[in-house]
């Protein structure tokens, strides 16, 4: 069963003349254990829909429609206190840039005791340097008497992420978790939540705009186009077997996929369409190569075998 | 000809505070490292190694304390010599729409740097026009202010002021950075095309690897501010003669879920530069360490033509990928 479902969502935002329609009917799940990965270029919706997940959606944003599920609860028709107890106790999230999780004028250790303590009974310090050493932390104790700003950006995204597991969460959201790090602690980072994947039994959902961190990482892949899924599969499936015209423009394009000296990148012409004004049919179709005249018509989803594909061509 | 940069063993180092101290923390050692008319070199390394401070160094924002810089052959020195330097070279930085400011339109930003240097701009809105063509910007953009731009917009609103001037050299610190891979292409081809029309040259700065592949001739690895290997680009990706480089090829997330890595390529962090490793400090983390490394720091020697590598064990190294390359395609 899925510890957490995304059901027929749309979030917009009320902004100057309209609204901006930043997630659209989207329909997503994650079970224990698995890694999700959601997928997409900047302003395709999908930290709207990590913010969602989280119930920290900003003010201005409005849910049209649909429902989160965690462990079964519909997280949207909670109350903001009850939001709150749940976004301590189960769920969690990793921030790309962890400088500013913390607070710059409190020791590491104080804080990890407060947050732990916040969220569900206190913790002892053993526990707490326990779980920094279980992400890789060298020498906890040390680490405890630090401030935020004498870690480097690695070590202050392996104690954010062990921060997040000390409340045992039961899914794990990590918004651009290795975007501000070297490439040497971007493996590392992938590494530890791989091996977290196994030994903590929650469910973990990345949200990147990263091919490779996805490739390397997830277990399932949602690409997200103006707001909508346009695909959704197995990370084999999707990288070798790319069905929506969208995937396979991303994906060619991706410097570290082109064989270098060949000239010209790849590019995907063209701009996402505006989200306050958007077509009624294929939201892709005035940049898509495939599109055709059919493509202005509402598209249907296209569903086999674990794969679903937003599309009216998916199957040419 | 002579090189349109030429670094010879410059030196960086910073006073380690504290009331009548002299001592100086070393944080650029010997870098050498020249680039050509028309020719891209990227600089490679983690945080830490000195990357940043090398760019700083070139465009006179920071001292150095040994070696010198030559412009076309002619020894940068002085502010004088930084002048010249600045009128060049021009510098893409980071994160571009912080290095916009906010109030002034983007028409003026992209003329600005004729303003700085006292250069004569009788039609400004044409040559903001002409700029923003050249980058691919269309003219209205010019009323527009750098929070209306999005990401790859700022960027290349950030080329077309490095162009103003017609520089000859780009010192471009991540140009790619926080960019989506579809805005990525668009940077690297629009490097690429000025580079074949105006013949600029290209010192790059980076961690980004694919970028380094697809940009430059040759590349310059630095760890803790040293120079530990440089080459032609495809030689040194193919078979690198340092386990550093090795380690950082093979660290690079690869868009290939067939290909994932289950073992680290590489451990722990750079280390500080307080607390310098003996012997050759890459030791701490080399996966091929042996007891010599700890204890003798090696040079940076010559491994094979126009390559340099700083390890013991390079040119062993080095014979072993040909034999296994030479095997592979037997």
């Amino acid at each position: 069963m899925s510890v957490l479902s995304v059901e027929g969502l749309s979030v917009s935002y009320r902004v100057l003349g309209g609204r901006l329609q930043a997630v659209r009917d989207v329909t997503l799940a994650v079970g224990r254990g698995e890694v999700l990965g959601i997928m997409g270029e900047s302003g395709c919706g999908k930290s709207t829909l990590a913010a969602a997940m989280i119930g920290l959606l900003p003010q201005g944003a409005e849910v049209a429609a649909g429902a989160i599920r965690l462990n079964g609860t519909d997280m949207l028709r909670l109350s903001g206190e009850e939001k709150r107890r749940l976004r301590g106790q189960r769920i969690a999230m990793v921030f790309q840039d962890p400088m500013t999780a913390f607070n710059p004028v409190l020791t590491i250790g104080r804080q990890l005791a407060d947050f732990a303590g916040a969220h569900g009974g206190v913790k002892g310090a053993a526990e707490i340097a326990g779980m920094l050493e279980r992400v890789g932390i060298p020498d906890p104790g040390r680490c405890l008497r630090r401030y935020p700003h004498e870690l480097s950006g690695g070590m202050r995204q392996r104690v954010a992420i062990a921060a997040a597991l000390l409340v045992r969460p039961d899914v794990l959201i990590a918004d651009e978790p290795t975007t501000a790090l070297d490439v040497t602690m971007e493996a590392q980072i992938i590494h530890l939540l791989r091996d977290l994947r196994s030994s903590f039994d929650g469910a973990i959902v990345v949200v990147t705009h990263h091919l490779g961190v996805i490739a390397e990482l997830c277990d399932r892949v949602a690409v997200m186009y103006a707001g909508e899924v346009v695909e959704e599969a197995g990370v084999d499936a999707l990288f070798r077997d790319p069905r929506h015209p969208y995937t396979r423009a991303l994906l060619s394009c991706d410097p570290a996929v082109v064989m270098p000296g060949s000239g010209h990148l790849p590019t995907i012409g063209g701009r996402i369409p505006d989200l306050m004004a958007l077509p009624a049919g294929c939201a892709f179709a005035a940049r898509c190569g495939m599109a055709e005249a059919g493509c202005a018509a509402p598209v249907p989803r296209h569903q086999e075998a674990g794969r679903s594909v937003l599309c009216h061509r998916s199957a040419a | 000809m002579s090189a349109v940069l030429d670094l010879a063993r410059v030196s960086v180092a910073l006073p380690l505070g504290g009331f009548l101290s002299r001592a100086r923390l070393p944080i650029l050692m010997d870098v050498s490292l020249s680039v050509g008319r028309g020719e891209s070199v990227a600089l490679v390394g983690e945080s830490g190694s000195g990357k940043t401070t090398l760019a700083r160094a070139v465009m006179g924002l920071q001292a150095v304390s040994g070696g010198s810089i030559a412009l076309d052959g002619q020894a940068v020195e002085g502010a004088a010599g930084h002048a010249r330097l600045r009128r060049a070279a021009a510098m893409m930085f980071q994160d571009a729409t912080a290095s916009l400011s906010p109030r002034l339109t983007v028409g003026y930003l992209v003329t600005e740097p004729f303003r700085i240097h006292g250069v004569a701009l009788p039609d400004p809105e044409g040559m903001a026009r002409e700029l923003l063509a050249k980058v691919g910007l269309p003219p209205a953009m010019a009323r527009r202010y750098p929070h209306e731009l999005s990401g790859g917009q700022a960027r290349r609103v950030g080329v077309a002021r490095a162009l103003a001037l017609k520089p000859r050299l780009v010192i471009a610190d991540e140009p790619t950075a926080g960019l989506d891979v579809s805005v990525q292409a668009e940077v690297l081809n629009l490097m690429a095309d000025l580079r074949a029309e105006m013949g600029l040259a290209y010192l790059i700065i980076t961690h980004n690897l694919a970028l380094v592949r697809h940009v430059a001739d040759r590349v310059v690895v630095l760890y803790l501010g040293r120079v530990v290997e440089k080459g032609p680009t495809a030689q040194v990706f193919a078979a690198p003669a340092h386990p550093y480089t090795a380690s950082l090829i093979a660290a690079e997330p690869r868009p290939d879920p067939r290909q994932r890595r289950m073992d680290l390529a590489i451990r722990g962090e750079v280390p500080s530069v307080l607390r310098r490793p003996s012997g050759c400090e890459f030791h701490t983390r080399c996966p091929m360490a042996r007891e010599v490394c700890r204890v003798t720091a090696p040079d940076l020697a010559p491994v094979g033509a126009g390559r340099q590598a700083r390890c013991h064990f390079a040119d062993q190294r080095k014979d072993q990928q040909g034999e296994q390359h030479a095997v592979e395609h037997r």
